[in-house]
């Protein structure tokens, strides 16, 4: 589920970067409030790098032959609590985007808000724990594991569509895309709860004060409450989710091009949205001076469409070679220096 | 199996090439940080079609690899790993824009081709231009680099740890499936019904370890408190390595060359 730079619209991919910088100062701060933080950063550490090394195994799902891996966001929250858990999954996808190549810098606030945010500092507080009402048992964690994963999940994919609908990169619409994602992730939430179901009990019948600790709600003395960060969080969502939308509607970008399709549709012809009314024009031209990014080539107009043509492609054909030779003129230049040197 | 000292060798891999010693390694880490999200912004702002005005970014991977002397045979190969969601979302506008682009040679191209086609290109110049990053800077750059731009020390303490754990509980992962291979007369994978105690050992096991390796710590004088962010100046060479990555991308933002 992890979003990639190519898919995200600057706009999209910087305000989901500030929301998740955000997250990390406000959960980090939290943290450090408690009195044994200092004994759970490595505990964090290895969660984190747990839930690496556990999408590493591979198991079989009964009766459909295929295989799946543990996902973490819930499975974490529920051995360390929603903010830890939430520190460590944001250090494990700063690590995958960085060394693994999964995700991308500018996707990864979408992926931090998608995977993180979202299991650990909603679904795990307002699902998780009150199903576990303070008092973890057989009977309860396994349940409250199932419906967290899936909720979860659920608003995760939602949130990838939103994301990569609202960045104008594909051509899907909105109800087809949803239509696809939504059912896939039930199918993995559904699985992947049980798994973090079957963990969790097993670290309860092994070490209950582990699960206990973090499930009991008098677990943080004298700290912020639960209730406090989560209003923190929808205020800070609103605001920079204001912002964004300011933003992307003073920029052509994913919105423009839906309004564009969706006045084509109707007009007949591509009309954009300022050329309905003239009192949109002032403030067209006023984007169009500080705009940064230029309008989008989005037309079915076959003829300037990407605003180049066959010679354009033999163009980036010839540049590809060009950039290539580039380089390993430069390597081997360097190589005959260096072995200059060695003589 | 081979997947997971796969991964371990991918990690030690990269550290190998940041310890280098070029030009580019020697660069201060804000520079290379700034210049690569400067390069990704403006790859991933240009339009759907836009693939011809893309190709000539395709110059900066090419010659930060050269330039620091990084093999392209290990780092064209980890661009894959970002393919499978772009292709599942780039097919989709092959499926759903079915307009004619252009033609050649009486074989017409779609919008939504060309559309996959930028999608796949900028996939790539995206994923090189973070690899670049890591694989020019050493890891404790990275993480002197985060100190002195204020982020919170809890969060880059838990960032360090997890990179330095993440070696050592894959190599536990590649020993305790290796085991479970052996048992189970060798099964490919685990059966999910296993999945609670194996996963659950790993995790105590991990638990155990961190809180061996915390008492250690604490013993040789390591606390929360004080880590004073190394200094660093930044000097005229990495604002000019700045300003190479950054004027030309914004130039090719808005001139056409092709």
């Amino acid at each position: 589920m992890h979003m990639a730079d190519a898919l995200v619209s600057p706009a999209v991919g910087m305000a989901m970067n500030a929301i998740s910088v955000a997250a990390i100062v406000a959960a980090a701060a939290n943290v450090k409030k408690d009195e044994l933080a200092e004994k759970k950063v490595p505990i964090m550490g290895v969660a984190g790098a747990l839930v690496f090394a556990g999408q590493m195994i591979n198991f079989t799902i009964p009766a459909t032959g295929s295989s799946g891996h543990i996902g973490g966001g819930i499975l974490l929250a529920g051995l360390l609590g929603g903010v830890p858990a939430f520190l460590s999954i944001a250090a494990v996808l700063i690590i995958q985007c960085l060394f693994f190549a999964d995700g991308g810098l500018l996707a990864l606030g979408s992926n931090i808000f998608n995977l993180g945010v979202i299991p650990c500092l909603f679904v795990y507080p307002l699902i998780f724990k009150p199903l576990i009402k303070g008092n973890a048992d057989y009977r309860r964690l396994p349940i409250a594991s199932v419906a967290a994963v899936i909720v979860g999940l659920q608003l995760g994919a939602l949130c990838v569509v939103l994301q990569t609908l609202f960045s104008g990169i594909t051509a899907l619409p909105f109800g087809t895309f949803a239509a696809l994602m939504m059912p896939i992730h039930l199918a993995i939430g559904i699985v992947e709860g049980i798994v973090t179901a079957a963990v969790l009990c097993f670290v309860y019948k092994m070490r209950p004060e582990i699960i206990d600790g973090s499930a009991r709600p008098a677990e943080r003395p004298g700290g912020v409450s639960t209730k406090k960060l989560l209003i923190a969080f929808v205020v800070m969502t609103v605001v920079v989710g204001g912002a964004l939308s300011l933003f992307v509607s003073a920029n052509p970008d994913g919105l423009e091009w839906a309004i564009g399709k969706t006045t084509y549709k109707v007009l007949g012809e591509e009309t954009e949205l300022e050329a309905v009314g003239g009192i949109f024009d002032g403030a067209a031209s006023l984007r169009d001076s500080v705009a940064f990014l230029p309008d989008y080539a989005f037309t079915s107009d076959p003829e300037n469409a990407m605003g180049t043509s066959v010679s354009g492609i033999f163009g980036a054909a010839i540049t590809f070679i060009f950039a290539g030779a580039t380089g390993f003129v430069i390597s081997r230049t360097k190589k005959r220096k260096k072995a200059v040197v060695n003589v | 199996m081979s997947d997971i000292s796969a991964r371990v060798h991918e990690i030690r891999a990269l550290e190998n090439l940041a310890a280098g010693r070029t030009a580019i390694h020697r660069l201060h880490p804000l520079a290379k940080l700034f210049s690569a999200l400067v390069f990704i912004v403006f790859v991933a702002s240009f339009g759907r079609y836009d693939f011809a005005r893309l190709a000539p970014y395709l110059f900066y991977p090419f010659i930060m690899m050269a330039l620091a002397e990084l093999p392209y045979r290990l780092l064209l190969p980890r661009v894959l790993i970002a393919l499978p969601f772009c292709l599942f979302a780039g097919i989709s506008n092959v499926v759903f824009d079915k307009a004619a682009a252009f033609s050649v040679g009486g074989v017409t191209v779609s919008l939504g081709v060309l559309s996959l086609a930028t999608i796949l290109l900028k996939m790539y110049l995206c994923v090189m231009a973070a690899l670049l990053l890591v694989a020019t800077t050493p890891f404790t750059e990275l993480t002197a680099q985060m100190r002195r731009l204020c982020v919170p020390m809890v969060f880059v303490m838990v960032f360090e740890m997890t990179f330095r754990y993440i070696g050592v509980l894959l190599e536990e992962v590649h020993s305790m499936t290796m085991a479970y291979k052996l048992r189970s007369g060798n099964k490919k994978a685990l059966e999910m019904r296993h999945m609670g105690s194996f996963v659950g050992q790993l995790l105590l096991r991990g638990f155990d370890r961190a809180e061996r390796v915390h008492a250690a710590m604490r013993c040789r004088g390591y606390s929360l408190k004080h880590v004073p962010p190394s200094r660093r100046q930044f000097k005229r060479a990495d604002a000019l390595a700045l300003a190479a990555v950054c004027l030309p991308s914004l130039l090719l933002r808005f001139i056409t060359v092709w």
